[in-house]
């Protein structure tokens, strides 16, 4: 749900943004002209929003197959001059790493910012990975706002950074950051728009020489130190020190908001000298080693890793090394996960000698958690990946017989919940596109398995591992959930679904006609909510030799209800005379919709979630679910 | 000055960040600084989901510690409690729609939905002020159960915590909601009220 206030044009407005809205707004104010992105919790609505303010502002935004392919579109635009974003979760990074380890050794022309949106506590990932290692082994500046007006103003800095220095800049965002809301000033927009020429002198190697292009080691340190020069003085630092004060704080990015809560509620706010560090890599070290210099005990609040501890400690074995230094690394603040106002105020505390800040009712929570369920995840009303489950299970059944004789390979999406019960019909699940790849790996060694994969995931990351399987002759079988968009993470489009980004048409280009193009034999299409006509696609597919695809094609049901809405289709209902009680629709079907009533031991459909697929009606048995008459 | 503090604990799908976006505005309108923050990873695909709100008062981040809200509003019964005995001040109000969402593993049959009386003697072990009305069934009444987060809203303005008049509530929600659902939203804003007014706070064995 996006703000229309964003795309104001009215400086010194404030208005409420979020976080990723903000990092959109910032990078309009700095006008710029290219921006791409692969969707990704928690930085999807960070194009979200730019696909709808693009246009008006003369800028292109682009939804990339991946994240590489992102960063190469904006680099593209950046050796040509114009100033470009790419934005990505934090392990999207690790698809583009290739591209951006040359572009920050090449450098950049029109600047080039990176947002990665950073998962502390994995609230949608598989991994809590911290991007900052990956800025320090690509030498590239970091800058970690602290809330929303600072990821703007950090976002719209970083263009100039970038440009000042010739290196892509990247911008951190965590997921509370990008996630939160509040006031942010609105700045004006840039809207000069440079000639786009491509720098020959800068890029080109037949102009600029073998040597002189390729061998730039040196001039990437030469260019952090003067990027570590201008964050001496930056003015998205803040170093309170009075003199005197035994106890130093540092809080990195969005780790200061809970930092300075804390000093206020517990009444320290100037007692304790503070740094409120935005510029975390290269570190400042002359306006570090002030507050180190003046306090015994120092410590450092910062979202996953000890990445600033770390430089820190190598820092003060120079200029304070009896300074103690409290952080992930010392015991005092847990070594993983996210940090949050009561782990920041109980540290605090503790390190003043104070009482808890605050006291959980850890015992009450213990009983509540025992008496209440947990609220697994579940695939939505009508969603068509639950009868796709369905069928290939019922045919894995039909044609193998015993359902662990084949491994089935899920990937990255919705489907991923094909794992969870009742279905409970998916074993791994690792990064996008993998499905296909470990599964020919699995087939070389004579175990049967299955890859699951979306459709976004299949032109992400699929077909080069699909070129392989048919190229090395594995005997893989792939299941393409295609419910045409990218559902997971807010519904974006994909090139399949006939438009781009910012809403023009676009050639559909059709997952079955790339499967056949990259030499698959065996391709189906089915319509997932017949379950007949996709079981029986789902036998022929095991039954072939060599790599086959059957792809499951209905749109996201919940994509389907909002295009429908206000009508539906009529609902169905269980036909309480028929129903014997068996269960089944529940116990290996499971739509939320479907319930159990106790009083009459039936089951039963709750008719404002029923969404009308009728699915449920060819699981029953005993044809006691109908459609509503109308 | 203390922010006031409120945590919305609901299901994905039911509305509870549009209910915080509201409110985000409204305080924007009455000048009050405002941070709210939300969870909702997997959201849509049924999963738990919660914001949190801080309005007023000299604060950075959205995020409330255990213990502090001022209110709870819990757009499902079970959730209201999960977040409830966790976030709520002794003594706090707890404004609860009693509609329950069963989640896929009650319905698959493989854990109960713990009754009523059991969940909210929970929820009284932290407070007294437990409100708990059919939330949903007035939303139905006005038009449209999606307007279940609007009837809640009701419900918050009309016990008088909230730190800004009810006339920039509906303001809020007239800009910011299409205007052809606008009669069933002030509609059902209405009903919230109404069910705040006529209720009385219910302990779980009266």
């Amino acid at each position: 749900m996006l703000s229309h206030s964003v795309a104001l044009d009215e400086p010194r407005k404030a208005v409420l943004l979020m976080g990723n809205e903000a990092i959109a707004r910032g990078a309009i104010e700095a006008g710029v002209s290219v921006a791409a992105s692969y969707p990704g919790t928690p930085a999807s609505e960070i194009g979200d929003t730019l696909c709808r303010m693009a246009g008006r502002f003369g800028a292109h935004f682009e939804w990339s197959s991946n994240e590489k392919v992102a960063f190469e579109v904006a680099f593209g635009a950046s050796m040509c001059n114009q100033r470009s974003l790419v934005s990505m979760k934090h392990v999207g990074l690790n698809v583009a790493l290739d591209i951006l380890n040359l572009a920050s050794l090449r450098g950049v022309k029109g600047g080039l910012v990176l947002v990665s949106a950073d998962d502390p506590s994995q609230h949608s990932s598989g991994q809590e990975q911290d991007n900052r290692w990956l800025a320090k082994i690509n030498c590239i500046p970091v800058l970690e706002p602290s809330n929303p007006q600072d990821a703007k103003d950090c976002t719209r800095y970083a263009f100039e950074l970038s440009e000042k220095v010739r290196l892509p800049v990247m911008v951190r965002t965590v997921t509370r950051l990008s996630h939160m809301r509040s006031d942010v000033t609105l700045g004006p927009i840039e809207r000069q728009r440079r000639k786009a020429e491509f720098d020959w002198e800068g890029f080109s190697y037949r102009v600029a020489g073998f040597e002189r292009l390729f061998r730039r080691e040196k001039e990437l340190n030469e260019k952090l130190d003067r990027v570590q020069g201008e964050f001496e003085g930056s003015v998205f630092n803040g170093l309170k020190i009075d003199g005197g004060e035994s106890l130093g704080v540092i809080g990195v990015g969005f780790s200061f908001s809970y930092a300075i809560d804390a000093l206020r509620k517990l009444g320290l706010e100037n007692k304790l000298a503070r740094l409120k560090l935005m510029t975390s890599h290269p570190l400042p070290t002359r306006l570090v080693s002030r507050l180190l210099k003046g306090v015994d005990q120092l410590m450092i609040f910062e979202e996953v890793d000890p990445f600033v501890e770390l430089h820190v400690k190598a820092l003060a074995k120079d200029v304070n090394p009896s300074l103690e230094i409290c952080g992930r690394m010392s015991g005092h603040l847990p070594k993983e996960g996210e940090l949050g106002p009561m782990i920041v105020g109980d540290a605090l505390a503790k390190l003043s000698g104070m009482g808890r800040p605050c006291v959980p009712r850890l015992e009450l929570d213990a009983r509540v958690r025992q008496t209440l369920f947990d609220r697994m995840l579940t695939l939505c009303a009508g969603c068509p990946h639950r009868a796709t489950v369905y069928a290939l299970k019922e045919s894995v059944k039909k044609v193998k017989g015993d359902l662990r004789s084949v491994v089935v390979n899920g990937d990255i999406g919705c489907y991923g919940l094909a794992h969870a019960p009742p279905l409970s019909f998916e074993d791994t699940y690792f990064c996008m596109g993998a499905s296909v790849g470990v599964s020919q790996g699995m087939s070389q060694v004579g175990v049967d398995s299955i890859a699951f994969i979306g459709d976004g995931t299949f032109f992400h990351a699929g077909i080069p591992a699909l070129i392989n399987a048919v190229y090395n002759r594995h005997n893989i079988k792939v299941v393409v959930a295609d419910n045409q968009t990218i559902a997971m993470t807010g519904f974006q489009p994909h090139p399949e679904s006939g438009r781009t980004a910012m809403g023009s048409e676009a050639k559909r280009i059709m997952i079955e006609d790339v499967a056949k193009a990259c030499g698959v034999d065996s391709v189906e299409v089915i319509d997932p909510y017949d379950l007949d006509e996709a079981e029986d696609a789902f036998t022929r597919m095991l039954k072939t030799d060599g790599v086959a695809m059957v792809v499951a094609r209905r749109m996201c049901a919940t994509e389907a209800v909002r295009e429908m809405r206000p009508r539906r289709p009529a609902p169905f209902r269980v036909d309480p005379e028929l129903c014997i009680g068996c269960k089944l629709c529940l116990s290996a079907f499971g739509c939320p919709s479907l319930s159990w009533v106790d009083d009459d031991a039936k089951a039963s459909i709750d008719e404002t979630l029923c969404m009308g697929c009728g699915v449920c009606s060819q699981v029953c048995p005993q044809e006691a679910i109908g459609r509503v008459a109308k | 000055m203390e922010p006031f503090r409120l945590v919305i604990a609901g299901v994905g799908g039911q509305g509870t960040l549009l209910a915080s976006r509201l409110l985000a505005e409204a305080a924007m309108k009455s000048g009050l600084s405002v941070k709210i923050g939300e969870t909702y990873g997997m959201a849509q695909r049924g999963g738990p989901v919660m914001s949190h709100a801080q309005i007023g008062g000299e604060v950075s981040s959205p995020v409330i510690c255990p213990g502090e809200a001022d209110v709870l509003l819990g757009f499902e019964e079970a959730e209201a409690v999960r977040r409830g005995v966790t976030y709520l001040k002794g003594s706090g109000l707890a404004l609860v729609n009693r509609r329950r969402s069963p989640p896929a593993e009650v319905v698959s049959g493989m854990v109960e939905y713990p009754s009523r009386d059991r969940l909210m003697s929970l929820l009284s072990e932290v407070t007294p002020n437990i409100v708990s009305f059919d939330a949903t069934a007035l939303a139905e009444e006005a038009g449209d159960p999606i307007a279940t987060n609007i009837v809640m809203l009701g419900a918050l303005v009309a016990s008088g915590c909230l730190p800004f008049p009810e006339s920039t509530v509906i303001d809020v929600i007239e800009e910011s909601v299409p205007e052809r659902y606008h009669a069933t939203n002030l509609k059902a804003f209405e009903l919230g009220k109404r069910a705040f007014r006529g209720s009385r706070t219910v302990s779980p064995n009266a």
